[in-house]
């Protein structure tokens, strides 16, 4: 009984911490170059509607995959064109992404579907894991190759510390930052095609779920640390599962209440914060 | 008057303007939309006073944002204030004996208190572990979230209904529903706090040249390292301000407690907290510019609710995308007036 609990436990934490991991990596990319990235939580949502609406008109999960990127990189492109060349905060564009993510997605699936928020079911559609597996697994041995072995992961983490020493050797901070921006949010916008096509069957409303924010708690907690990052949103999506298992085990749901349990991960993050100085950690250029 | 100083004016009228183009997308008439969303407040004595109240909750929330700023902070985590602070509020309004003017004061005072300690935390993790406010207020909305739902769902929620919601609050101390205010727009939700609002605003514009401490903090948003070296605590300023935001993020909770619902309905704000961000960059953080900033984008947020009605395709979530599109505007419409600015002083040089 108790291992088969800690087996549908262990699936259940890695299931739940694709998303995590995904929007984590895409957002570690934009912070360690230097641009505070607030804006997870609208590429993880735009990432999982288009997904969701290209794989249901198309039924292939190929093309709803290349749809979450084109859509979460064109989001990408407003956010980068505001914050590097029009010189806008990025906290405060970060904010008016969300919004509009959360805003567009429904005008969308009611011109598309007639929808008030929700794409159809995906229903004769094959939605296994190895397509998401693939993706995992290419997305995190990449990131942390080409975040600590190539010369363009060391121009991005100059881009976030150093600047001026980019410039000596003829690079563009905002190139690498621009660059940087695009690639987190390619990424993150996998983890939403993950979330409305492998965890779920269709894109409802709102269906991050705060997930972008746990991921910057996820590196923030991690002290901007690729591998630890990955650590961590396994941790937080351990959480989730942990959630989920207690709400079916009405002894356990009595015993500690969801909304609880669904505050750890920015619980733990303000402890971290509060008992292990990540300011030193942070990238010096970060704003 | 300069053109720099209008340059979130002119963002605003290009965000409105490029909002009701994306509307053509959707297959609906840019003017069309451009009238319901500018003109639906003038509807009915109702529709305007819900707009009134709309422009009370903007105003404490562009409070909030824009007075952390002159002290260069940008703080979010009012919408984590005002859901805790209206939680407390109901949960005091429905439990406490004393059904007089003294037991309305303790509800004033403990929800104030409420808002401005949950600010603090803030300003206490700037100070103390350098952290950054931005990241601690996303990580207090959510926990704040968390404590309010548990709150309503497991100790407090209303016996008469299904919904998430808190008992309604005992009938003495729901006085706003018979102010002047409510009675003249039939019983739309905006209350007194409407005129509390506006006249807070007026003082703070009265009063902030002649305080030398509000030069000091803006000074400390200017030059940190200047101010240290004048000797001025950094941990007062930090807690100063934040605790004034605490504050006015109390005030929405109280606007929509004491004044609306008079009770605490599980995601009652649609984003105050982040839109209070919209208003302080188009007020440029002048405090009367504040009440004109907010009163706009109240019209919008009133006109975009009702497109769900008139209009086939569009809804009452393409609010979020105007104030979207209107943010992107104010936030880079600095860039070109300064710009500008830039090319005509180095023109005049040569």
């Amino acid at each position: 009984m108790m291992e088969s609990v800690f087996i549908l436990l262990l699936l259940s934490t890695f299931r739940l911490s694709l998303p995590l991991i995904l929007a984590s990596i895409g957002g570690y990319f934009s912070e360690k170059s230097g641009v505070a990235q607030i804006g997870l939580e609208a590429f993880l949502l735009v990432g999982a509607f288009s997904a969701a609406t290209a794989t249901y008109l198309s039924h292939s999960l190929l093309v709803g995959y290349m749809a979450a990127v084109l859509a979460s990189l064109f989001f990408a492109q407003i956010f980068c064109l505001l914050v590097l060349k029009l010189k806008a905060n990025s906290i405060v564009v970060g904010t008016g992404l969300n919004l509009l993510a959360i805003g567009l997605i429904p005008l969308m699936s009611k011109s598309i579907f007639d929808s008030t928020g929700s794409t159809p079911a995906l229903i004769d559609i094959n939605t296994t894991a190895l397509l998401p597996i693939i993706v995992l697994a290419v997305v995190v041995l990449g990131s942390l190759y080409v975040s600590e072995k190539t010369l363009w992961g060391l121009q991005i983490k100059f881009a976030g510390e150093k600047q001026e020493a980019l410039l000596a050797v003829g690079v563009s901070p905002a190139i690498r930052q621009w660059q940087a921006i695009s690639f987190g949010a390619l990424i993150t916008g996998l983890g939403g095609a993950i979330l409305s096509t492998y965890l779920a069957s269709a894109y409802s409303p709102l269906m991050s779920a705060g997930r972008g924010y746990i991921a910057l708690a996820a590196i923030i907690f991690a002290g901007w640390d690729l591998r630890k990052t990955i650590l961590i949103s396994l941790f937080f999506g351990f959480c989730e599962a942990i959630q989920i298992q207690a709400q079916s085990n009405s002894l356990i749901a009595a015993q500690i209440p969801a909304e609880f349990i669904q505050m750890t991960p920015y619980l733990m993050t303000l402890l971290a914060l509060l008992f292990f100085r990540t300011k030193q950690q942070a990238p010096k250029e970060l704003k | 008057m300069s053109l720099q100083r209008l340059a979130p004016w002119f963002g605003f009228l290009f965000g409105l303007a490029l909002s009701c183009l994306l509307a053509l997308f959707f297959n609906e008439s840019p003017l069309h939309v451009l009238k319901i969303v500018t003109t639906s407040f003038l509807n009915s004595k109702f529709d305007f006073g819900l707009t009134l109240f709309y422009t009370t909750c903007f105003i404490f929330s562009g409070l909030a944002f824009s007075i952390p700023l002159r002290a260069g902070l940008f703080h979010i985590g009012a919408e984590g204030q005002l859901t805790i602070s209206a939680v407390v509020a109901a949960v005091l309004g429905s439990i406490l004996p004393t059904h007089n003017w003294f037991g309305i004061l303790i509800i004033f005072v403990i929800t104030a208190l409420t808002g401005m300690l949950s600010a603090l935390i803030i300003a206490l993790f700037k100070y103390y572990r350098k952290a950054h406010e931005v990241v601690v207020a996303i990580m207090l909305n959510f926990i704040f979230a968390a404590i309010s739902t548990w709150l309503t769902i497991n100790h407090f929620q209303n016996p008469n209904s299904q919904n998430p919601e808190t008992a309604m609050i005992a009938d003495q101390f729901q006085i706003f529903k018979s102010d002047p205010l409510k009675i003249y727009f039939d019983q739309s939700p905006i209350s007194l706090f409407f005129i509390v609002a506006v006249a807070i605003c007026i003082f703070l514009y009265w009063l902030e040249p002649k305080i030398l401490y509000f030069q000091v903090i803006k000074s400390y948003g200017a030059n940190r390292q200047a101010n240290q070296r004048f000797g001025f605590s950094e941990i007062k300023i930090l807690a100063t301000v934040m605790l004034l935001a605490g504050f006015f993020s109390a005030f929405i909770g109280l606007t929509e407690v004491m004044g609306n619902t008079y009770q605490y309905k599980l995601g009652f704000s649609p984003a105050y907290g982040f839109l209070g961000i919209a208003v302080a960059l188009l007020a440029r953080q002048h405090f009367l510019g504040l009440i004109a900033s907010s009163f706009l984008v109240a019209i919008l947020h009133k006109g975009a609710s009702d497109l769900d009605l008139e209009t086939q395709f569009l809804t009452r979530d393409f609010s979020q995308v105007l104030q979207a599109l209107i943010i992107f505007s104010v936030a880079a419409s600095y860039f070109f007036f300064s710009r500008k600015k830039i090319k005509v002083e180095s023109e005049v040089t040569k």
